[in-house]
């Protein structure tokens, strides 16, 4: 994995690249890797992937409200709320 | 002309579903902030979603009247991204088997008339609202997070700003007939974005097109668009690359700028949704929809003239509208003039609309007190002149018809020898204007219908008093 | 203790008996717990409640099968009111407003929840060595790790401080730390327990399960835990089981299999041993042995490897310090606001599987290698179902190894620890239902093996299971816990 696409990842994760551990995390990435490679030998021709492991197919529900407000409830865990909204720091678009 | 310009127009529209797409939280528009949220449309740990069927139902409708062809295996898959009105840091949407492929829409620009392909519509939740003003940071409001929406995109083969504009007012009249949306550009629950670009004529490639976002009227998808295929025009012309790009529409300045570019493109790394399973639509429920499609407005519109009797431009025009359609038809059942209705509706009402820039139901017009109206005039009670005026004091008032009637004394006055005795009275007066009528003068017919009128108030009903002073001016002139 | 290392049904008899009262039951739990704290098997204890609902029982004098009886939830069950911390920094003050489907399953039962076990962080690991509140030690020898990532449920019911616990399995984290500490577990048959409630790691795989000392009580927490639930789609539409009833009806003569590819494996001389000694058990219990062949087998850890951490990367994106959990108070701009919340909030193996996982959905990648692992996925679910066609059960070892020394393993490569799941991935990766149970020790520590059933086999397997620790004795083996009162 070269530098730019292991920072493309932690961009994309959101993830912060610490410059102490940069070694490590490509070496670790890169046994991970090496180990799922594996999966290359294998025939998968006209083979489909599997989603759902029981390949069950959906319920739909009828369109009725049926949840009470919890606002407070969720409020309460939020780390900053002003009113009846979350608070996050000021987003340019 | 050696432009060519191409528009894709990509349309959002809100479902009127009572709830979300993968919740059973209200879609009400307009509450107090985050209070339509339950735990899943917060995205709280250990929530899950689960399907709304009606949201599926709508989508149907919407492309069985566009002549879409309908995935009867719906999958779902998540679009990663990061921002805060977006609880899960993805959203659920439908990448690689959309519910509709294909299909048209067709626009009448002065009589000519085109079909507009669609690519494909999907389904896919709603994102809540970053608010950005009256907070320290930007408050974040999920009550719009988790709502469906149909996300319809168009072939690109939209060729000007006016095309558009009848394209997306055709859209809102499908949704709104369907009632699939209730189409309230204003409201967000039909949104547009455009991609626009520019090629010389007779060019097949298309150009770098740049996308344009927060249009939120039919009057901006124009001026939007006009202004956009302007800069490009310019940029190529002075030998420079369009970039592709998003531009954001400013109505203020009626300008496109650029939105702010990243270091990173965002990579949405779809892949189907694990908490969902595949949504199955039968040929049955598909059946069902279509023995339910509600009235589109061709179908209504003929069936107004052909069932009331009213003309078919009038026909036309209410039928267009849903509203005004409803209306009209909740009057038919107690209005005797259906021919009255439609020329009132279609006129002075609509004329009284347009000032207003309201819809109907928005207005103190209701279905009993207009045909109580229109029933005023029809029996002679009242005449046409004066009817004018109760229907403005209606509209600004609300006064009932009847009682407003009686109050004000505005009863007509078809008395033929009550209106005989005023018009002597008048010609008696007016002795000169009478001689000069009758050497001619034929405008002076007005002056002396005028006089009647002052002096009836307008009460005097006009065919009388037009027939009773005929006679009498040519009385006076032998 | 009179109650320490009972099973639940023992501990039924006493209180029928009138021996003990369910205040007296749930006091002595919290003194035991205590006691052994330093086993640091549990982050949450729900004390006064639990209390409380004791003493309404004693009015109540209500009898069924699991009225009063202490269950310790994985604290990554959602519980009401009480924090919810999957063992990371980033939920460490995450109170839940609901109860997970699982929770409220069980408190219906009558059930007491005791408090919340500590667990690998995120469900993520196989030696509950990655939570924030510490490792947890495995009650058969100190410094040893008890398996993940249920490691804390399976050391509370392995000290008999509890006769059961709440797991959740997505690659073996019930049924290997069972293994390690001489207990029983069952990851059900995919979409037979609600995940409603159930924070998610990886939601394909996930599946939420029992931990207690015999077979005979996982049958009995998993007809209650078991289910359909409206609010998870992904829920079966099915009754819960009823299996407990049934759990000493005789079983017809069963075709076990024994896998092929497996035995290309290094097991030790002693593992391969007791492996031999449970085949004979089962031949003498009337069964018959047949070699069959899962011909992608050694694929499941490749595969999974890409799965659970693409899936991970996306469950875990919610975690973004605006709605809940930690907030770091380094948040000038939206961007440091996600960037150092989540950097501070995540422990190194669970930023380790964000990474893979979102390297392996980023376009470029994604057809060869979360595409292509879905692919193999199917191939290896498509060999059970050749193998179920010739056995009705699949018999393998649970673990490759015992419990190991704390930081013994993974530090400097972590598929190391990756391989500890060697022989239970698959049953997640096929959705299919899977036990394991004690089956002797070596070096004091135990070792245990796994029946893997066809799908909504539990019942099977379960029996099974209950007639061979009829004859055996290994999962009645207590450990001594001198080096930790």
């Amino acid at each position: 994995m070269d530098d730019k696409t292991v920072r493309t990842i932690f961009y994309l994760s959101r993830l912060r690249e610490d410059k102490n551990k940069s070694e490590k995390i490509k070496n670790d990435l890169k046994a991970i890797l090496e180990m799922v490679n594996s999966l290359k030998e294998i025939d998968t021709d006209k083979i489909l992937p599997l989603h759902n492991p029981l390949e069950e197919t959906s319920r739909v529900f009828e369109d009725a409200v049926n949840s009470d407000n919890e606002k407070s409830l969720f409020l309460e865990n939020a780390p900053e709320s002003d009113g009846d909204y979350f608070i996050v720091p000021k987003v340019v678009e | 002309m050696k432009w060519e310009t191409v528009i894709g127009l990509e349309a959002h529209v809100q479902l009127s579903t009572e709830t979300k797409l993968f919740s059973r939280a209200s879609t009400t528009f307009g509450d107090e902030a985050n209070t339509n949220v339950n735990l899943v449309d917060c995205g709280l740990p250990g929530v899950l979603p689960t399907v709304n069927k009606n949201a599926f139902y709508k989508a149907i409708r919407f492309g069985l009247a566009i002549d879409a062809s309908i995935n009867k295996v719906s999958i779902f898959d998540r679009k990663n991204y990061f921002y805060p009105d977006l609880p899960k840091g993805y959203q659920i949407t439908q990448m690689e088997k959309p519910i509709l492929e294909g299909g048209s829409i067709e626009i009448n620009i002065d009589g000519i008339k085109r079909k507009i392909n669609i690519t494909r519509a999907h389904l896919e939740e709603d994102a809540g609202k970053s608010i950005h003003e009256g907070f320290k940071g930007t408050g974040i409001d999920l009550n719009r997070s988790g709502t469906p929406l149909l996300e319809i995109v168009s072939e690109p083969e939209i060729r000007s700003s006016q095309e558009a504009v009848a394209y997306m007012k055709e859209l809102h009249k499908i949704v709104t007939f369907l009632d699939v949306s209730d189409g309230e550009m204003s409201q967000g629950s039909l949104r547009c974005d455009a991609n626009v670009s520019i090629r010389l004529k007779g060019e097949t490639a298309l150009g770098t097109r740049t996308e344009i976002k927060n249009i939120n009227s039919f009057k901006f998808i124009e001026k939007a668009i006009e202004y956009e295929v302007k800069r490009q025009i310019a940029v190529l012309e002075s030998k420079k690359k369009v970039e592709q790009e998003t531009r954001l529409y400013d109505s203020v300045k009626n300008e496109t700028r650029p939105m702010r570019s990243k270091e990173f493109a965002n990579d949405y790394r779809y892949f189907p949704e694990p908490d969902l399973l595949p949504v199955v639509i039968t040929d049955k429920e598909i059946d069902d929809i279509k023995k339910h499609f509600p009235e589109m407005p061709k179908e209504k519109s003929i069936r107004y003239v052909q069932k009331f009797g009213i003309n078919e431009s009038e026909s036309s025009i209410i039928s267009n509208s849903k509203n005004l359609a409803n209306f009209f038809e909740d009057c038919i059942e107690i209005v005797n003039d259906k021919t009255l209705l439609a020329k009132i509706l279609v006129g002075d009402i609509s004329s009284l609309l347009n000032k207003d820039a309201k819809e109907i139901t928005d207005t103190n017009f209701t279905p009993e007190n207009i045909s109580q109206l229109i029933n005023l005039i029809s029996d002679g009670t009242i005449s046409g002149k004066i009817a004018k005026d109760v229907l403005e004091q209606i509209r600004s008032k609300n006064i009932d018809p009847i009682e407003y009637i009686k109050a004000q004394g505005l009863v007509q006055i078809s008395d033929e020898d009550a209106i005989e005795k005023i018009i002597l009275e008048i010609l008696a007066k007016n002795s000169e204007q009478v001689k000069a009528y009758n050497n001619g003068k034929d405008k002076l017919f007005g002056f002396f219908v005028g006089q009647v009128m002052k002096a009836t108030q307008g009460k005097a009903n006009p065919k009388s008093v037009n027939l009773i002073l005929k006679k009498a001016l040519s009385n006076e002139h032998t | 203790m009179t109650i320490q290392f009972l099973t639940i049904s023992e501990l039924k008899d006493l209180i029928k008996k009138k021996k003990i009262s369910y205040e007296e039951l749930i006091d002595e739990t919290f003194q035991l717990i205590k006691k052994y704290s330093s086993i640091n098997s549990f982050i949450t204890l729900n004390q006064k409640q639990a209390l409380i609902n004791a003493k309404k029982l004693d009015k109540n004098n209500l009898q069924t099968n699991l009225t009063g009886i202490p269950i310790a939830q994985k604290d990554l069950f959602c519980t009401k009111g009480l924090k919810t911390t999957c063992g990371s920094k980033m939920l460490s003050n995450f109170v839940p407003p609901y109860d997970a489907t699982v929770v409220s399953k069980l408190n219906d039962a009558g059930s007491i929840c005791i408090g919340k076990t500590n667990m690998d962080e995120f469900a993520m690991g196989s030696s509950n060595e990655t939570s924030f509140y510490g490792n947890v030690h495995n009650p058969w020898k100190f410094g040893y790790v008890p398996g993940g990532s249920s490691g804390g449920s399976a050391a509370a019911v392995a000290a008999g401080l509890v006769p059961a616990a709440t797991g959740t399995d997505t690659g073996g984290s019930i049924r290997q730390p069972a293994a390690l500490c001489g207990l029983t577990g069952i990851k059900p048959t995919y979409g037979r327990v609600s995940r409603w409630g159930m924070i998610a790691f990886a939601s394909s795989l996930d599946q939420g399960g029992p931990i207690c000392r015999n077979a005979e009580d996982c049958a009995l927490l998993l007809d209650a835990m078991s289910g359909y639930d409206e609010k998870d789609t992904t829920s079966l539409k099915l009754d819960s089981t009823k299996i407990h009833n049934n759990i000493n009806e005789s079983l017809e003569h069963l075709n076990i299999g024994i896998v092929n590819e497996f035995k290309q494996n290094d097991l030790s001389a002693d593992s391969q041993k007791l492996f031999s000694n449970a085949i004979s058990e089962f031949e003498s219990l009337g069964a018959k042995i047949s070699e069959i062949s899962l011909p992608n087998i050694a694929q499941s850890v490749p595969t999974y490897y890409v799965v659970a951490p693409a899936e991970c990367s996306s469950n875990l994106s919610r975690y973004d310090g605006v709605k809940y959990g930690h907030r770091s108070s380094n948040a000038d701009d939206l961007e440091s606001l996600y960037v150092n919340s989540r950097s501070e909030g995540f422990g190194e193996e669970v930023k380790r599987r964000i990474l893979i996982g979102t390297y392996v959905l980023s376009s470029g990648y994604y057809d060869a290698y979360y595409k292509k692992a879905q692919q193999v996925r199917r191939l290896i679910k498509n060999d059970f179902g050749n193998a179920f066609n010739e056995v009705d059960v699949i018999l393998t070892p649970t673990s490759p190894s015992q419990a190991f020394e704390f930081d013994s393993k993974g530090k400097q490569d972590p598929t190391e620890l990756y391989l500890e799941d060697l022989y239970t991935i698959s049953a997640n990766l096929a959705g299919l239902p899977a036990l394991s149970m004690p089956n002797g020790s070596i070096n004091g520590l135990p070792v245990g093996i796994q029946l893997i059933g066809n799908y909504l086999e539990e019942e099977k397997i379960l029996k099974l299971g209950h007639h061979f620790q009829k004859e055996t004795d290994h999962h009645l083996k207590k450990p001594s816990l001198e080096e930790f009162a």
